[in-house]
């Protein structure tokens, strides 16, 4: 696992505009929070591919600290300053910081990657994070769910008898349970089920209204009504949160949280014990709990049959969620894999399983799709075409008939869901297939093809069955990004990269010094020679000690200081060479 | 162009492929149809990493690359259908007359195995339900965990059978009855789609009073949508059964008033009964939903 720039393998999906302007990704952008609330993007995940007017977003609003505005077409966009963004603009920023990361670790272009997502995720919460490895200038090869990602680290290079296994995977925004079966290389998986809006920023919410409810009722504030104050609830919130894991009792301590009138400044102190956080928080691990029966069902797997049980995502440390799991299954969860690291292993796995050495196919993973696909029949139902649990990449066709004489178009409603009116289930778009061919009415025969992909990205063509003809198809509703959007932020972010390029200078005086080392460890072996037959260590440690200080001026991107060191390691390399060449011709 | 696959996968999904449907879904993963739920899952597997397309991920594939996506979809849907044990003996039993001889002996001993198991499972229910007290209660524990197993086994008919003495054993606990109450309402949702998928099928090649029994097996099951009244009612009056297309039409709108395809159909029975004034109705009633419904126009039109 490569570290980031900071030299953390882990970088928070955290961005911020500072007040200079400057963007801010990661550790850094959390850590000034606090002061630039209204400007630092938290939980963008929760916003990728939901519509404006959708519960779910309406619903995560009111506890975010940053502004929130409807696009033209019922689109998401986040105010930072004054400019707006989309939630994949934002996702793309993390991407390229981590992308940045990973080409200053390995020294070479990054073009590919392998994402991963909550298996509860849906078509348009898919696609948006496709469209954000473009904007990122990233070809995302493969989409794959978390916990089947944190099934693959936990199988990788392990030898083992057929087995069946399940994921339990609460993260910070998303809930998702899974249940594999693992066969000689083959992860297939069974059955996922998950909410997409639990997640451990829930948990946080509870300490946050247990900490502001109180505060509100003695001084006639609300904490949460003022973004620098809800950021500092939420930092003490998780950190109480965090400390409660491994202690009975949290003190949180915030000075100065507000000014009364003529009362002067506000403190809240409050002592938070681990049972009063479990109670508060038993109806969060209570709805996993359902979740998980729900999956064991559709998967006709019982907990005793399973041979492991994982925990993935930061809050499956929380000792109240591992106990819930341990009496459901009977079992303590396996402790072989990293919550954290497993689902970034798993990715990498996969990228290797599908770009890696030719005919070395031993792993296969068979993923499924979370949600049924069905189109929207007469009377308002939803009618099944894919049901969920699928194995993907999957197809289906549906046959449309002309209703009318020279019928010019139809239309098709796809959703995602399980209820059976359509207007309850996830719209993924209207479909129009236009220019039919002019014919009496059932004189049109469209055979429609619904494709999902490995990704779980759904795809809908359309050819006349008659003539054998394709048929165009427009998405005529959809919130997501448009082809020329997507490009013009793929255009925006290459232009940031490119001014965030060193100066010109920098970058000369490095590589003139990196010539200069590479020379130094080619000559080294004649002057070891040299300081072996008489002339005595000390030219050697000479040379070490300037080297050494050229690395780290390099890697501290020491401006002034390079240029020097470029000086004095060519002075020192001519000197060193004439030096051992007298030394030579003295000896022979 | 080279195709860039080894030579006996390429002649594999050629063979597969020039086989069409009538390869049967056992042959199709390489195995008897005496094979068990595990025997069936392994060769799905094994099968998948040979021809699951990301095996051969980015390599050229030319005209190979549609047939191999193809292949892989149809043994996952045939892996679907094994796997459950009601869905597998619908499929051996519809299927039975295009299986090899050794492959329809096999089907037709698994289909007398599980009347023998059924069998069986009576006469331990007998014995069962004349033990007394605690002891009624331990038994009922044990068959709850054998019927759990069961279900995962893709057994569902047996896991009813032994819940169904496990409640009577010991009526009181809740969880038994629950995961009764569960199993069956999944086992009625499997018979449910695959009557439907069957009677789709039958319609499709012609075999109306066929297709007819089974939409009304799936209505019966209630599937969901409106697809079987609308089947069974199309069959009907294919059959020239106005009365019972009538019938399949009512019943269909009982559940869903809105679908105009159905009134479309009544009106069609009642017009083959010369009921013309319901006709009328019925007719009048689409046109008000949708004004331009073209065939119900037509048929309103000689009225």
């Amino acid at each position: 696992m490569i570290p980031n720039r900071s030299g953390y393998r882990l970088t928070p999906s955290v961005v911020a505009v500072a007040k200079n302007g400057k963007r801010l990704v990661g550790a850094l952008a959390r850590r000034q929070a606090v002061t630039n609330a209204e400007r630092t993007v938290v939980a963008v995940k929760r916003l990728m591919g939901r519509a404006f007017s959708s519960r779910a977003l309406q619903d995560t609003l009111p506890r975010l600290p940053y502004t929130v505005i409807a696009g033209d077409r019922d689109d998401a966009r986040i105010q930072l300053g004054d400019q707006s963004f989309s939630p994949p603009e934002i996702s793309a920023m993390v991407l390229t910081e981590l992308r940045l990361d990973a080409e200053a670790h390995l020294g070479e272009k990054i073009s590919k990657a392998v994402v991963t997502v909550p298996a509860y995720f849906n078509d348009a919460q898919r696609t948006a994070t496709k469209d954000a490895g473009r904007i990122a200038g990233l070809d995302i090869i493969r989409i794959i769910n978390e916990p089947t990602a944190a099934s693959l680290a936990y199988g990788f290079g392990r030898d083992f008898p057929e087995r069946k296994i399940a994921v339990f995977d609460l993260g910070g925004g998303t809930f998702d349970f899974t249940v594999l079966h693992l066969f000689k290389g083959a992860f297939e998986v069974i059955a996922t089920g998950g909410d997409t809006l639990l997640g451990g920023e829930d948990f946080d919410a509870r300490i946050v209204d247990w900490l502001a409810g109180p505060f509100l009722e003695r001084h006639g504030i609300d904490l949460r009504k003022d973004k620098m104050s809800l950021q500092r609830l939420r930092d003490a919130a998780e950190k109480a949160k965090c400390d409660l894991s491994s202690s009975t009792t949290s003190e949180v301590n915030l000075p100065f949280i507000a000014s009364a009138q003529g009362a002067g400044p506000l403190h809240l102190q409050a002592s938070l014990t681990r049972a009063q956080l479990e109670g508060m928080t038993q109806d969060l691990v209570d709805r996993t709990l359902k979740v998980c029966e729900q999956v064991l069902g559709e998967a006709k797997v019982h907990p005793g049959q399973l041979a492991d049980v994982l925990l993935v995502g930061g809050q499956t440390r929380m000792p109240s969620v591992q106990k819930a799991v341990k009496s459901v299954f009977a079992r303590d969860p396996t402790k072989s894999i990293n919550p954290d690291e497993a689902v970034a292993l798993g990715a990498a796995i996969q990228g290797e399983m599908l770009l890696g050495d030719d005919g070395k196919n031993e792993m296969l993973l068979l993923d499924v799709t979370p949600h049924s696909l069905g189109i929207a029949i007469a009377g308002g139902f939803f009618q099944r075409i894919i049901p969920k649990n699928t194995v993907v990449p999957t197809s289906a066709h549906h046959l449309f008939t002309t209703v009318k004489d020279n019928q010019p178009s139809a239309k098709i409603i796809v959703g995602q869901g399980e209820n059976e009116l359509a207007a309850q289930n996830e719209l993924l778009g209207e479909f129009m297939m236009e220019g039919l061919r002019a014919a009496p009415r059932g004189g049109v025969d469209i055979d429609v093809v619904f494709d999902i992909s490995a990704d779980g990205i759904v795809s809908v063509s359309a050819i006349d069955v008659q003539t054998g003809l394709r048929q165009s198809i427009t998405v005529t509703s959809s919130a997501g990004l448009t082809e020329e959007e997507i490009k013009a932020a793929a255009a925006a972010n290459e232009d940031w990269m490119l001014g965030q390029k060193e100066d010109p200078k920098f970058e000369g005086n490095k590589a003139a010094v990196e010539k200069l080392i590479k020379e130094f460890e080619e000559f080294w072996p004649r002057l070891a020679e040299a300081a072996a037959k008489g002339m005595g260590p000390q030219i050697l440690q000479g040379a070490q000690a300037a080297l050494s200080v050229a690395r780290l001026q390099i890697e501290q991107r020491d401006h002034e200081g390079l240029s020097g060191s470029a000086e004095r390691l060519e002075r020192m390399l001519e000197a060193l060479r004439a030096t051992v060449a007298r030394g030579r011709g003295k000896g022979s | 162009m080279v195709i860039d696959l080894p030579l006996d996968i390429q002649d594999e999904l050629r063979a597969f492929d020039a086989r069409g449907d009538r390869i049967s879904h056992y042959e199709l993963l390489g195995i008897g149809a005496d094979a068990d739920g595990g025997a069936i899952r392994r060769a799905y597997l094994e099968r998948s990493k040979r021809f699951h397309p990301d095996s051969w991920y980015r390599k050229e594939l030319g005209d190979l690359g549609a047939v191999l996506s193809r292949t892989f979809q149809r043994m996952a849907a045939a892996y679907q259908i094994l796997s459950d044990d009601e869905t597998r003996a619908e499929y051996d039993r519809d299927h039975a007359a295009a299986f090899s001889e050794g492959d329809r002996t096999a089907a037709g001993l698994r289909a007398q195995a599980r009347k023998e198991e059924e069998r069986r499972q009576h006469e331990r229910r007998e014995r069962l339900l004349r033990s007394k007290g605690f002891a009624r209660v331990g038994a009922a524990r044990k068959l709850y965990e054998e019927a759990l197993e069961h279900v995962a086994n893709g057994q569902r008919a047996v896991a009813i059978q032994v819940l169904r003495t496990a409640r009577e054993l010991d009526p009181g606990r809740k969880e038994i009855a629950a995961k009764l109450t569960e199993v069956e309402r999944e086992s009625v949702k499997a018979r449910a789609a695959s009557a439907l998928h069957l009677g789709k099928e039958r319609e499709a090649s012609g075999n109306f009073s066929q297709a007819l029994a089974s939409y009304a097996a799936a209505i019966q099951l209630e599937a969901p949508g409106s697809d079987a009244p609308a089947g069974a009612a199309r069959c009907a009056l294919a059959l020239g059964d106005f009365a019972g297309a009538g019938g399949w039409a009512a019943r269909g709108l009982e559940r869903f008033p809105g679908e105009n395809r159905l009134r479309v159909l009544a009106a069609r029975a009642f017009i083959g009964l010369k009921q013309t004034a319901k006709a009328r109705t019925e007719l009048l009633l689409v046109l008000q939903n949708e004004p331009h419904h073209a065939e119900a126009k037509a048929l309103f039109k000689p009225l």
